[in-house]
């Protein structure tokens, strides 16, 4: 990798900035991430910032079975994100529909819909889980040029 | 011909406090809301139609994933409507167990909001000092049960787990601590200028708006109507349990969070008299797999409000109907009431407010200026900062509030 | 006399057609089936002479030729009484209780989505809880429907 890709994509995942999206979940993996972010496990210690604008996030944190309502949104929030993006899928219900596999109206997992980078399974994925999850993301990215895909 | 001023606010499906999708579309005129646009269904997944595809055993625990801070409720609440129509009568100790897992989830959940009523209203350090307590409820319940969330303590004929004597000892301990905190909050919930002009009038539900509108739970209980399912229609232990139902005069959001927190003293209460007086016996019975044909009904005061469950059975192995209708529904109206009149800056904390719980029932409100054609989209996270600088001009700010509270440091 | 027993009595001498219709299952239970077209009166009676100003919900039922409805009320006593009434599925057409309670709204809406009833009276709105663009003609929670990609056609990307 040349200095500049080695900075740049250092700064990347030094401290990543995520945006939490959640496609139609039960709110347990979503309390859990929020969970993640208070004292107790204090995911900010990893430079990791909740933004509430999918323009200024580098990860996706989602959570949900994606229902037909939040689909054509769901694509839409990970359009408006800058490259290079990537995509956690927490919890059993947003790596594979989880109890609401073949429900109507649910589309039964995260990457039926955007391409996943990232699975964190649980019911609900633990703060402990989901730390873990974000940091293994990162240090996979660590020896590897960021690229920047073609939609 | 319209005013410049006037401006059609959606506001999209991404929803702050719980980070749960909705969207919200109100009639504008400059600050003040006209009127209110429900828009519900993004968190429908259909789960009424997937009960009856699966047996009861199943269904527990597809029903306790309705919603992930009411798991317990709503699973509990479905098992004694099957309990019922199969006629059968669990062990006293598995009543009691129900109970105090109901009571830790009540406390566990009220300890969110208050996290998230004071995110709501930019007090982060009552957010952070509160999610750190509830990380307490929240040892007890993996230590009890195995889960921080969806415990799964519910079966067909009664509970799966027991509590042992050391596990009571250590409940005991967690609600020592609890309640030392609590009574912290409540000092700053009553005694904290900032608060209570922060929250005050705002959010307003009279009584009789409440009986009109059919609310339920606390925001019900803060108007002064003293309605509580665990005392009107008694299920588990609660008939055999002293407690108070705590209600409020206040009729505002104010009302509703000193309701809130003076419940989580009772919470304290129900637990260490359930515990005092756990009976012995065993935790479950046999149950059934088919279910003789039959109907029945049955409520939960869940810790949003009154939680029905109605479930039809056919003589096999899988319900005929199961209905669901969660707190948060019956509350829908009353938000709609309580948002007109009010300022813009004013609709994240009245939503809060209500304690909703999307996943139970999802909804939408949308934002739109009288006579106008132009839209214009605001992201919730928006909002919520406009609602924060808004109440800064009007000399209402938490920033001082927040660093003395840090600066007390850990109690 | 308990509270069941009161209202039992109120509806019998009021409504004597509702004899046999009337049963009080267990304490703070009470199940009443009536006919839609005494549905009303018999509602109004419930909700005003008897107090019962709660309602919890509107449940639909799939009966295979018919559509039920349970209304299911309760009022300062506890008690609940659910009031069933059915209508043919060729022709479900019911009238709105909003009058009597604005957050029924809600529940008729659920019952157009999910069963296929037509609600008069109902104010325009949002449905709820299915998408704008969900296929017309398909009622999730009627029996005989199935989930699939042709019946929720237009939503599934990957069908």
């Amino acid at each position: 990798m040349s200095l500049v890709k080695k900075i740049v994509t250092w700064a990347r995942i030094k401290s990543p900035w995520i945006l939490h999206f959640n496609t139609g979940a039960c709110n347990a993996c979503d309390i859990e991430i929020i969970a993640a972010l208070t004292p107790r496990y204090d995911l900010e210690r990893f430079g990791v910032v909740l933004k509430g604008t999918p323009r200024h996030a580098d990860v996706l944190v989602c959570s949900g079975p994606v229902t037909k309502q939040i689909e054509d949104r769901l694509c839409r929030i990970y359009e408006q994100m800058p490259e290079p993006k990537f995509v956690v899928a927490v919890g059993t219900c947003a790596c594979s529909g989880g109890v609401f596999n073949g429900c109507y109206n649910v589309a039964s997992g995260i990457d039926k819909v955007i391409p996943v980078s990232a699975y964190i399974p649980g019911c609900p994925a633990s703060p402990k889980a989901i730390i873990d999850g974000v940091v293994k993301l990162l240090a996979s990215l660590e020896d590897k040029e960021v690229k920047v895909k073609g939609r | 011909m319209h005013n410049s001023k006037d401006f059609k606010i959606p506001i999209g499906p991404q929803h702050p406090a719980l980070k749960e999708p909705e969207g919200f579309s109100v009639a504008l005129k400059g600050e003040k809301i006209l009127g209110v646009d429900i828009r519900l269904g993004y968190n429908h997944r259909g789960i009424e139609k997937a009960a009856e595809e699966r047996t009861y055993i199943q269904d527990i625990y597809l029903i306790e994933r309705v919603c992930g801070i009411c798991s317990h409720s709503h699973s509990t609440c479905f098992i004694q409507a099957v309990e019922e129509i199969a006629g059968l009568v669990i062990p006293a100790r598995a009543r009691y167990i129900r109970t105090i897992i109901g009571e830790l989830e009540r406390i566990h959940s009220h300890l969110l909001w208050l996290g998230v009523a004071g995110h709501e209203i930019g007090f982060d350090t009552l957010l952070m000092y509160s999610w750190r307590d509830r990380e307490v409820v929240m040892d007890i319940l993996a230590a009890i049960t195995g889960n921080r969330v969806n415990y799964g303590m519910n079966t067909f004929g009664g509970v799966r787990r027991d509590i042992n004597p050391e596990q009571s000892r250590e409940i005991l301990k967690a609600l020592d601590i609890l309640e030392e905190r609590t009574k912290y909050y409540i000092e700053i919930a009553t005694e904290e200028t900032t608060i209570i002009k922060r929250l005050s009038g705002v959010g307003v539900l009279s009584r009789e708006d409440v009986l009109r509108l059919d609310a339920v739970g606390p925001t019900a209980r803060a108007s002064g109507v003293k309605r509580d399912v665990r005392v009107d229609d008694s299920y588990a232990a609660y008939g055999e349990l002293t407690f108070d139902v705590i209600t409020d005069e206040a009729c505002d959001v104010y009302g509703r969070t000193v309701v809130r927190v003076k419940e989580l003293m009772e919470s304290y209460k129900i637990i260490r008299q359930a515990l005092k007086n756990l009976p012995d016996g065993p935790i479950a019975i046999k149950a059934p797999r088919k279910v003789p044909a039959g109907e029945a009904l049955s409520r939960y005061e869940a810790p949003r409000g009154e939680d029905v469950h109605y479930v039809q059975a056919n003589g096999t192995e899988k319900p005929q109907r199961v209905k669901i209708r969660a707190p948060t529904l019956a509350n829908v109206q009353a938000v709609k009431h309580m948002l007109r009149d009010r300022f813009l800056a004013d609709m994240p904390i009245v939503i809060a407010a209500i304690d909703p719980c999307f996943s139970c029932t999802d909804r939408m409100i949308a934002l739109k200026e009288q006579d106008c054609a132009k839209g214009k989209i605001i992201s919730w996270p928006a909002l919520h900062a406009y609602s924060l600088e808004w109440h800064k001009k009007q000399g209402i700010d938490f920033t001082e509030l927040n660093k003395k509270l840090a600066a007390r440091g850990q109690k | 006399m308990s509270q069941e027993e009161i209202i039992k009595e109120g509806l019998l001498k009021k409504f004597n057609y509702l004899e046999g219709s009337v049963n009080i299952v267990r304490p703070r239970r009470m199940s009443i089936e009536v006919g839609l077209d005494n549905f009303m009166p018999v509602f109004a009676y419930l909700v005003k002479d008897m107090r019962l100003s709660h309602l919890c919900t509107i449940t639909g039922l799939d009966e295979q030729e018919k559509l039920g409805f349970i209304y299911h009320l309760t009022g300062e006593s506890g008690v609940m009484v659910n009031l069933k009434t059915s209508v043919a599925k060729a022709s479900p057409l019911i009238k709105t209780v909003t009058s009597y309670f604005p957050g029924a709204e809600i529940y008729e809406r659920e019952l157009e989505d999910l069963f296929g009833a037509k609600v008069s009276g109902l104010a325009q709105g949002n449905r709820y809880p299915l998408t704008d663009d969900w296929p017309v003609g398909q009622f999730p929670l009627r029996k005989d429907w199935k989930a699939s990609p042709e019946a929720e056609k237009g939503a599934d990307k990957n069908a």
